[in-house]
This record gives C-alpha cells, structure tokens and sequence, in this order.
C-alpha cells in the first residue's frame, strides 16, 4: 500500500481541486457557492506561488490540499487563515489532522507567522481536529450561512505558537 | 448641512487624504501609500453597485462609509462595513449621521439583515457602534503587530 506523504501544491494541482468540487456538496463548508468555485479555486491555488499550499498524496495521487492564505497588508502579515480540503475517498484516516499539523509548521517555519486562524460553519467535521490541534474559538457569529433554506454559525478559532 | 450621495471611483483621493491623517491609521490594518492605495481602490470599488456612500458638509465631502457586499450568494444576507471620517469634522454627529445612512441603504438596496464591523480596541468610535446597536461577537488578540505592539480587533453586529 503506498504511504501518504506531502509535498509542496503545484498550480496544476487546480485540476485535482477541480475534480474534487465537482462533487455535489463539495462547497458546503467554504464561502462560495457552485456558481462561484471558479474564481475561488483559482485564488485559493495562486498561494501555491508563495509556497504557502501543501498537497497530501497517496503514492503520486493527490488526496488533499492545505493552504495558507497570507495576508496582503504588514501590520497583519504575522497571522493568516487556511483552508483544507480532503478527497471524500480518504477521509477518517488521520488525513486532515496531518495536514493542519504541516500547515502549523509550515507557518511557523517558513513565514515565521505567529498564528493561524481558521474559519468554519457549524456542523463542521474539521472542528474536532483544530480544536484538537489547540485552536481556540475566539468569535462565533450566528446565522452567517443562508444556503437552500438551511441557516449556520460561523465560529473563528486561532491557533497561537508558543 | 450634512448630505449624502453615492460615491464614485473619483471619491478615492478623499479617502486616501482622510487615511493619511495624523494618527488615523491607527484605526486600519495599513502602513503606508501602497497599502493605503490599494484599500482606497477596494473600497471605492464598491461604488460601481452603489454600496458606498459620501457625506459632505455644505457640499464639500468629510466622509465616506462602505458596505463590503459579500461576491457569494450564501452569505449576501450580511456584509461588512468600514467609515471615515474628515479627522477636522469628527464629533458633530457626521458619524452617527453617515452609519444611520448606510444602515438605510443596506436594507432598502441590499437586502442585508445582519451588518458587522471591525473595530481595534481602545478606539473611540466603539462607543458610536454601540449606541448605533452593534453587539460584541468576537475579540481577535494580536490582530495588528505595529512596531512590536499588538492590538486587538473587535468584532460587531447588529441585525437590521
């Protein structure tokens, strides 16, 4: 069986993303919407540029992909916010809380960030790892989310390295 | 007197000289004029959907407030909004005058029916948001690192 390892995401890694978000419900836990993963998945992989997105693969194939998405401005460029998205094939496997445990470090390390922030909407399978990870809830803000007559909370936790 | 009109993209030189006020960027996540520039073109962006308005004091423009209408459907029901003020004209009641407009506009024009704010710790104008019925949500620490200070950000909401 071939062993799960990471390595820095490609631009090219847009297709794998793609492919993943052609799922029905694939958007439920981002901001955007189907009409709108176009623009969004073109941004969310441009941060591969910087080296500031992680692709996890099984043998050569892509399972997930972390991103760091590093701010614009130099008064807040000490902290940034991630997304994360793992292959509905390879989740419950220890996938995802590898995954944030290398963009830690490799916000720690490379950017030399201070924190990590994170954006979810309740009920959320990744809430577990963060907080598991050491993430702290620092606003909860409810009816944030209005999508097909079903209404949820959004919840900021952040992380902060010793 | 006090009026208000949509902004335009033009409107962006006032914004930018308001920002460039002594101490005001204390108040903003910017450091200097490429940053300061390229939050003014964002905000005056918005001026393109008519979510941002100026108020002028005998026609001459003392500040600007913007409603962050959100690009996706699920979240348009809410958005963020952002106002400065002319540091001379500052406690007159512009202020009050301006955000009670923008709430207008926010749920006539855009439907909103939750707006929310940003606002550093320490910041006077707290106190306006909270007389304008914006509540506490989250508290982010360490928002802002400015020469080895950390400030904190207050998040805000109201339901319109």
């Amino acid at each position: 069986m071939n062993a799960f390892d990471i390595r820095f995401s490609e631009e090219s890694d847009l297709s794998v993303l793609q492919s993943w978000f052609s799922t029905p419900g694939a958007t439920e836990n981002f901001p955007f919407g189907e009409e709108e993963k176009d623009d969004a998945l073109k941004n969310w992989i441009g941060f591969s540029k910087y080296k500031a997105s992680l692709t996890g693969v099984i043998g050569d194939v892509p399972c997930a992909v972390g991103t760091l998405f590093l701010m614009p401005y130099r008064k807040v460029a000490h902290h940034c916010s991630f997304y994360l998205f793992v292959d509905a094939q390879h989740r419950r496997k220890g996938i995802g809380t590898s995954m944030v445990r290398n963009l830690l470090h490799l916000a720690k390390t490379r950017f030399r960030l201070e924190s990590v922030h994170v954006e979810l909407f309740l009920p959320s399978t990744l809430l577990s790892i963060v907080q598991k990870l050491h993430f702290h809830e620092f606003a909860r803000q409810d009816n944030y989310v209005h999508e097909d007559g079903r209404i949820r909370t959004r919840l900021l936790l952040e992380h902060f390295f010793a | 007197m006090i009026t208000f009109r949509p902004a335009q993209e033009s409107d962006q030189k006032y914004l930018i000289e308001w920002l460039l006020q002594p101490g005001v960027l204390d108040g903003f996540p910017l450091t200097d004029l490429r940053e300061i520039e390229d939050a003014a073109r964002i905000w005056m962006g918005f001026s393109k959907i008519g979510s941002v308005l100026m108020a002028e004091k005998d026609g001459v423009p003392c500040g600007t407030a913007v409603l962050y209408i959100q690009p996706y459907k699920k979240l348009a029901h809410q958005c963020l909004l952002a106002i400065i003020l002319d540091e001379k004209l500052r406690g007159h009641g512009i202020g009050t005058k301006l955000m009670t407009e923008l709430m207008t506009l926010a749920k006539t024009k855009f439907h909103i029916e939750l707006l929310h704010l940003e606002v550093y710790e320490h910041n006077r104008a707290i106190h306006l948001y909270e007389r304008m019925g914006f509540q506490k949500y989250g508290f982010q620490k360490h928002f802002v690192k400015d020469q080895g200070r950390y400030i904190g950000k207050i998040l805000m909401q109201r339901t319109l």
